[in-house]
């Protein structure tokens, strides 16, 4: 499986970061997004004449959109991903990939507009993200109160993994989040999941490994 | 926000929100503070600046009774030493190199920090417990205007129509942690509810907000 | 633009020559509107908001400008001069932080392990020993050798864990070149640069750029690599505190694993290189 990948979209981390998880092997193709737009090229508008990434290539099959590439990665090795199967958890992994491009189109424009210099207004599209991160945050604590860690169940499912990095990097776009406290248990639990990795922007969570080095002595 | 002529306390966080060895950005009236909790279950309140290279403790992490800052793993206790420079593991830091801590009291799923030495303690709830935290873009005013009620000597708003929802809210700045409490017996479907109200509140207050500025 | 001092008359980067367009692009400098483009002749030219032609360098990939009257040249890089090298443009990331933080950063090793984790480096190996710093009279830069680091991932075209060695220069206020092991060719230096285009005090466009011998790794590739070492520092140049960079000892305490940050900003405030910077009088 190839995927064509940039090392600083978040897109294309959703992918990379469901088949560490899965254990899946990927071929990266790199393309060079920024600064020199490759994925406007002939090469790759031939492959995907949206001009996004990621984009998936599986032998003959090509897939594009990465909700719909997670879904695949999903249903062909762990269909557990996909929610346990009840109409309820079905719907409600749908609704949070549609949410996802919200995130993608909000956060995600705020994200490139402050970092890479993409055009963009930075106040509406802000205004628009915190909205989406208080729906985020009041959702959450719905599920915590039904006794659900997860969007769409107690358990990750692409969903999750769909909204994560937006969420983990509006600060990159100026987007505080330190008014969400269930997103930030949230968060946490995505970053402890086994397999986890990280993109340029998320850090290591350093806990989760034990001081080489305890302290001696309490000051 | 419960003060008196030596101190105040403001409840910066709900203790729910806060698990072992996690650490959190919070507000008082004194500055910025990391707000975490170590292995053990101790919460502490560390200024938010680790006097290194200035960076935020609160993106850091807690190991053990520590907490250290991600950009060096400068690490320091809950009395605010520093106990470890991993650039020089043998080193023994001076005491001089250390963080500004601030009294911690945690009841009732509140977590109080305090600013002077408040000679009181921080208010019981009653049979009122925490439900969530959540931030508005707006003064105290106009909240209690919204919800029908000026804050008691507890600091709690009552709200109209839901009397058993009340608000804790705290100044910071231009805007207003507020922390949504309900009474105890209050099963699943309430605690559900009286989140949708706190949220349409906020929408009002917002609106209203908006429409002063 | 009091604030600008002796920094008025330094270059600056300003943009990717293989990227200007004639239409042209609209940036900044200390506060001031520039506008960048390629002129019908091909060369770079630079105005500033009120039609002033500023003056123009194009060099290590990039077009250079000033708002005021260079007495020096551009900086020499000779290694760039060196067959065989290959060029990198990683291009331009915005940081909202001073341009002197996001130098001093680059300067700093002790902070591989935690913010480059299992690349530039991996707990437990942090202890970073002794080096050499030295404000070069005659060159008139911050210098740094003999720096060591062990390295689980020094560079793209490392095929394992090795102490990697550094040097690293300041041969301008804003701008920064490492020196670091070259894994297949020991004995040379890769060069990797930091070109930081100040947009206000607390505002730049920073411009990583390389000068590398390997030929096996696709430019793809090289770019990406720099892009993620940069990416993972610029959450915490957001979130220094001031954000200015002091000047003088007190609000952020150094230790021998910073000497080159403190020689640089021992070498700003003898200049007067205070863009971006706080003192205490203030």
């Amino acid at each position: 499986m190839k995927l064509y990948d940039y090392i600083l979209s978040p897109s294309c981390y959703k992918i990379r970061l469901m088949a560490a998880i899965l254990g899946i092997k990927l071929d990266i193709r790199p393309v060079d997004f920024h600064p020199g737009a490759e994925h406007r090229e002939p090469e790759l508008l031939a492959l995907n004449p949206a001009g996004s990434i990621p984009i998936l290539e599986d032998g003959d099959l090509v897939l594009t959109e990465s909700s719909a590439i997670l879904a695949y990665l999903a249903a062909g090795n762990a269909p557990e991903w996909l929610g346990t199967g009840t109409p309820e958890e079905t719907a409600r992994v749908q609704q949070w990939l549609s949410f996802s491009h919200r995130l993608t189109a909000n956060l995600g424009g705020a994200r490139l507009h402050e970092m890479l210099l993409r055009p963009g207004n930075i106040e509406i599209l802000q205004a628009q993200g915190i909205s989406a991160l208080r729906e985020l945050e009041a959702s959450l604590f719905e599920q915590q109160l039904r006794g659900m860690r997860f969007l769409a169940s107690n358990r990750a499912t692409i969903a999750d993994i769909a909204c994560f990095p937006y969420v983990a990097l509006a600060p990159d776009g100026g987007i505080s989040l330190d008014p969400y406290p269930t997103i930030r248990l949230w968060l946490r639990a995505i970053r402890s999941i086994d397999g986890f990795i990280e993109m340029p922007g998320i850090h290591r969570l350093h806990e989760l490994k034990p001081d080489p080095h305890p302290a001696k002595e309490e000051r | 926000m419960p003060s008196d002529t030596a101190g105040s306390w403001t409840p910066v966080a709900l203790s729910a929100d806060l698990p072992a060895a996690t650490v959190m950005p919070a507000w008082t009236s004194a500055g910025s503070i990391a707000l975490w909790r170590s292995q053990s279950g101790r919460a502490s309140a560390s200024s938010d600046r680790c006097p290194h290279r200035g960076m935020r403790l609160s993106h850091g992490f807690v190991r053990g009774e520590a907490l250290s800052c991600i950009y060096h793993g400068w690490s320091y206790s809950p009395a605010g030493g520093c106990v470890r420079i991993p650039a020089h593991p043998d080193l023994v830091p001076p005491e001089t190199i250390r963080v500004a801590v601030q009294t911690v009291e945690e009841l009732d799923g509140v977590i109080w920090v305090a600013a002077g030495q408040p000679a009181a303690q921080p208010p019981r709830l009653g049979d009122l417990i925490p439900l969530r935290s959540l931030t508005a873009e707006a003064g105290i005013e106009e909240i209690e205007a919204v919800a029908g009620a000026k804050a008691n000597a507890d600091g709690l708003i009552s709200v109209a129509d839901y009397p058993w929802v009340r608000l804790l809210p705290t100044p910071q700045g231009d805007r207003t942690l507020v922390h949504v409490l309900i009474e105890q017996s209050r099963g699943i479907e309430d605690r559900v509810a009286a989140s949708r109200i706190a949220e349409a509140l906020r929408r009002r207050v917002e609106a209203r907000q908006k429409e002063a500025a | 633009m009091m604030k600008a001092g002796a920094m008025i008359d330094e270059w600056y980067p300003v943009g990717l020559f293989s990227r200007l367009t004639e239409t042209g692009n609209k940036t900044a400098l200390m506060g001031e509107p520039i506008e960048v483009a390629r002129a019908q002749d091909g060369s770079a030219r630079v105005t500033s908001g009120n039609g002033r032609k500023l003056p123009v360098r194009v060099r290590y990939g990039h077009v250079w400008s000033s708002l005021g009257n260079p007495v020096k040249e551009l900086f020499a890089i000779p290694e760039a001069d060196q067959p065989g090298r290959r060029f990198v443009d990683v291009g331009v990331v915005r940081v909202r932080c001073s341009p002197l933080r996001a130098v001093e950063n680059f300067l700093d090793i002790a902070h591989f392990p935690f913010v480059h984790t299992d690349i530039l480096g991996a707990e437990p190996h942090t202890e970073v020993e002794n080096y050499k710093v030295e404000i070069r009279e005659d060159e008139d830069e911050v210098w740094a050798t003999q720096v060591k680091f062990y390295q689980p991932q020094a560079a793209k075209s490392a095929t394992g864990g090795i102490t990697t060695e550094y040097m690293y220069r300041v041969p301008a206020p804003t701008c920064s070149v490492l020196y670091k092991t070259c894994p297949p060719r020991p004995g040379e230096w890769d060069v990797i640069t930091l070109f930081v285009q100040p947009l206000a005090e607390d505002l730049c466009d920073v411009w990583p750029w390389m000068a590398l011998f390997d030929d096996e790794t696709p430019m793809t590739d090289l770019i990406h690599f720099q892009q993620m070492i940069f990416l993972q520092d610029r959450s915490i140049l957001e979130n220094q505190i001031p954000a200015l960079l002091p000047l003088d000892p007190g609000m952020e305490i150094p230790t021998r694993a910073d000497l080159t940050s403190v020689a640089y900003r021992r070498w700003l405030k003898r200049h007067n290189y205070t863009y971006g910077a706080q003192l205490v009088a203030q």
